[in-house]
């Protein structure tokens, strides 16, 4: 027994080490993000935006999918952001489809980043030919517009005319995605391997996964946060689209389909801005901050945009 | 000028094998769809009064959306064979239209607004981007900015009905819908080009607010780091003019900027594809929206593929163009 456990001690100890290794990495990032006033901006932002969808997951003043009130109403003591044209209270709606559009967002986010770190790093890492492949196969999904791909994988969900939830929006999405960060790591990896610490790596006898997850990973960190980011972007973007084109699902509550619902009331005709704009307006406070977020890796990963004051004063003069 | 034949070379085999992948997702797509497409698609149709169809025609549908038992090999040189004598079916929603006709009608119009509006935009944006550059940590440089996250943070969609309404609903500056008035005679004179100017004015301008802010933002990072190098120094030191050195700084950082502008078309199809559904334009697009609400598997499929062909034309055009802009990139090719 005690042998065993002191095993699993040092197998814990390994363990710890190496997860220290990564969150010191990510810590770092982060601590760099925070010192630029803007992705501090955006982080505060977006920390704002998590925590109403947290709130909105437990609490919503009233039920967003019954018909409680009278339709159209504008804001009042009663429903703070007024009722929908179909007798809906609009606040509840938002608060209530908070933490979907989050959750679509960033797990397309995280998918994504994910294929493309690993298609990506792959194909900077193999032979030319499989290279070549890759290449030209990252090429078709950037050039075919991704929302043609929406439209048709939508149309064919949409003719299986099953309830999945939220799993072809998530599947759609990923796959119109992911190629565009994918040729980011492709490129980026290919001049990292040739760069000489890596090289020293390989003839020390380093293995290839590890050169990968230690030299290069940690090399385009920021790059894959930023693409992360950008992602998550177009998750959020994506599922507004989706749902405009009422090729998801239409009956839940997010942001995307109190749109689709707003405009398909032609709630923009019928003069019920409250309707309409305060979804339009988180969806692009969540992307708002992750712009900021982004601006401030920007400038982590490329130090002549960073704010020199005294420098730039002496060069002017 | 070095011309840089194994660069086209690359490119022509990287357009042609892009190209084949885009028909064979379009050959795919219909072949993992559940049930019996052909039989919808065959009972829409008499639907919708095409008393003319006979069973022959489900026969040939249902090679079309491969239900035959031939093997798939030869369903898809059937399907290439089609699409090569331009025999791409007929929609449903516009019986008995065939697909071809409806795309010919609508393609002019689409590319018209995707060409002016991107063309436009990537002026605008890079000299928004060369101004904010170049004037940073200003508040200028900051309004700009927040301008143009601000217009790419915002959702496409929302922003063309929010135009709409102020301009064509209530302020009844601009048409609600169309390509060209009604009036005009179709044609090469005066009448009809301003028509068709004054019809595409808010679609262009919605599409132009949505692209902006990707080259202004990347501009301006583009062109403070050329700002800081050493041959701007150099030029300094050699007593240009400040106005002849952010033209120096500009000219190269447009380059990065160019690359994306050859990706960007792809992207603003897709933003083209919504603005026209909304905006009533006569383009791929608003029969694109219409193709989906009613399920016409053809016309989607038509859309789907001249769309591709269409981007990857430009993006080829582009590319080209580039490789004699930018010898390092020619390089690149050897």
């Amino acid at each position: 027994m005690e042998e065993k456990s002191n095993l699993n001690e040092k197998n814990i100890y390994n363990k710890s080490t190496k997860s220290k290794v990564r969150t010191s990495v990510i810590k770092s990032t982060l601590g760099t993000l925070l010192k630029n006033n803007k992705s501090k901006t955006g982080f505060i932002m977006l920390l704002s935006i998590i925590t109403f969808s947290i709130i909105g997951i437990f609490y919503s003043p009233y039920n967003p999918n019954a018909y409680l009130f009278k339709i159209a109403q504008p804001p009042n003591s009663v429903n703070l952001l007024g009722t929908t044209g179909y007798g809906q209270d609009v606040f509840s709606e938002l608060l209530r489809g908070a933490a979907p559009t989050l959750m679509i967002a960033f797990t397309v986010g995280l998918l994504g980043t994910l294929i493309a770190v690993l298609v990506g790093i792959f194909a900077g890492f193999t032979s030319k030919t499989t290279n070549a492949v890759i290449n030209i196969f990252i090429n078709i999904f950037l050039v075919i517009p991704g929302v043609l791909l929406i439209m048709l994988f939508g149309t064919y969900f949409m003719g299986i005319r099953q309830n999945l939830g939220y799993l072809p929006t998530i599947i759609i999405l990923v796959i119109t995605g992911w190629a565009f960060g994918a040729r980011t790591f492709r490129s980026i990896t290919l001049s990292i391997v040739k760069r000489d610490f890596v090289l020293s790596s390989i003839l020390i006898g380093e293995s290839k996964i590890s050169i990968i997850v230690r030299q290069i990973m940690r090399a385009i960190m920021p790059i894959i946060v930023s693409n992360f980011f950008f992602t998550s972007m177009y998750g959020a973007m994506g599922l507004t689209f989706i749902e405009y084109l009422g090729v998801g699902n239409i009956q839940q509550v997010n942001w995307g389909t109190m749109l689709y619902w707003a405009i398909n009331y032609e709630a923009y005709l019928t003069g019920t801005w409250w309707w309409i704009l305060p979804p339009s307006i988180m969806i692009s406070l969540l992307m708002f901050s992750l712009i900021l977020l982004n601006f401030g890796l920007d400038e982590m990963a490329n130090p002549s945009l960073r704010v020199f004051k005294k420098k730039k004063r002496d060069k002017n003069e | 000028m070095r011309i840089p034949i194994k660069y086209i070379i690359k490119k022509i085999s990287l357009f042609f094998v892009v190209f084949m992948g885009a028909i064979t997702v379009n050959f795919a797509l219909p072949r993992m769809m559940p049930g019996n497409p052909a039989q919808v698609v065959y009972s829409q149709i008499l639907r919708a009064g095409g008393s003319g169809v006979s069973p022959v025609y489900l026969n040939q549908l249902e090679v079309e959306y491969g239900l035959s038992k031939a093997p798939l090999y030869i369903q898809y040189f059937q399907y290439l064979d089609n699409l090569f004598h331009g025999n791409l079916g007929v929609s449903i929603s516009y019986f008995p239209e065939p697909v071809s006709t409806i795309l010919a009608q609508a393609l002019p119009w689409t590319l018209f607004l995707v060409i002016s509006s991107i063309t436009i935009s990537f002026f605008i944006g890079n000299h928004l981007g060369r101004y904010a550059g170049t004037n940073r940590n200003t508040g200028k440089d900051l309004a700009i900015d927040l301008f143009s996250m601000f217009m790419a943070a915002f959702p496409a969609f929302v922003l063309a009905f929010i135009i709409l309404d102020i301009f064509a609903v209530y302020g009844n500056l601009f048409p609600i819908g169309g390509a060209y008035g009604i009036s005009v005679n179709e044609g090469l004179n005066v009448p009809f080009i301003l028509s068709v100017l004054y019809h595409a004015f808010l679609p262009a301008l919605t599409i132009i607010l949505i692209s902006l802010g990707g080259w202004v933002l990347g501009m301006r990072n583009n062109i403070i780091p050329s700002l800081n190098s050493d041959f701007i120094n150099y030029s300094e030191n050699l007593g240009f003019k400040k106005y002849q050195i952010k033209s120096i700084a500009y000219r190269n950082a447009i380059l990065p900027n160019m690359t994306g502008f050859a990706m960007s078309i792809g992207l603003s199809t897709s933003g083209v594809i919504i603005e026209e559904s909304i905006f009533s334009y006569p383009g791929v697009g608003m029969y694109m929206i219409n193709a989906i609400n009613s399920l016409d598997y053809p016309l989607i499929q038509g859309i789907f593929l001249m769309v591709v062909i269409a981007v990857l034309i430009g993006n080829f055009a582009v590319d080209i163009l580039y490789g004699f802009l930018d010898p390092r990139i020619r390089q690149e090719g050897d």
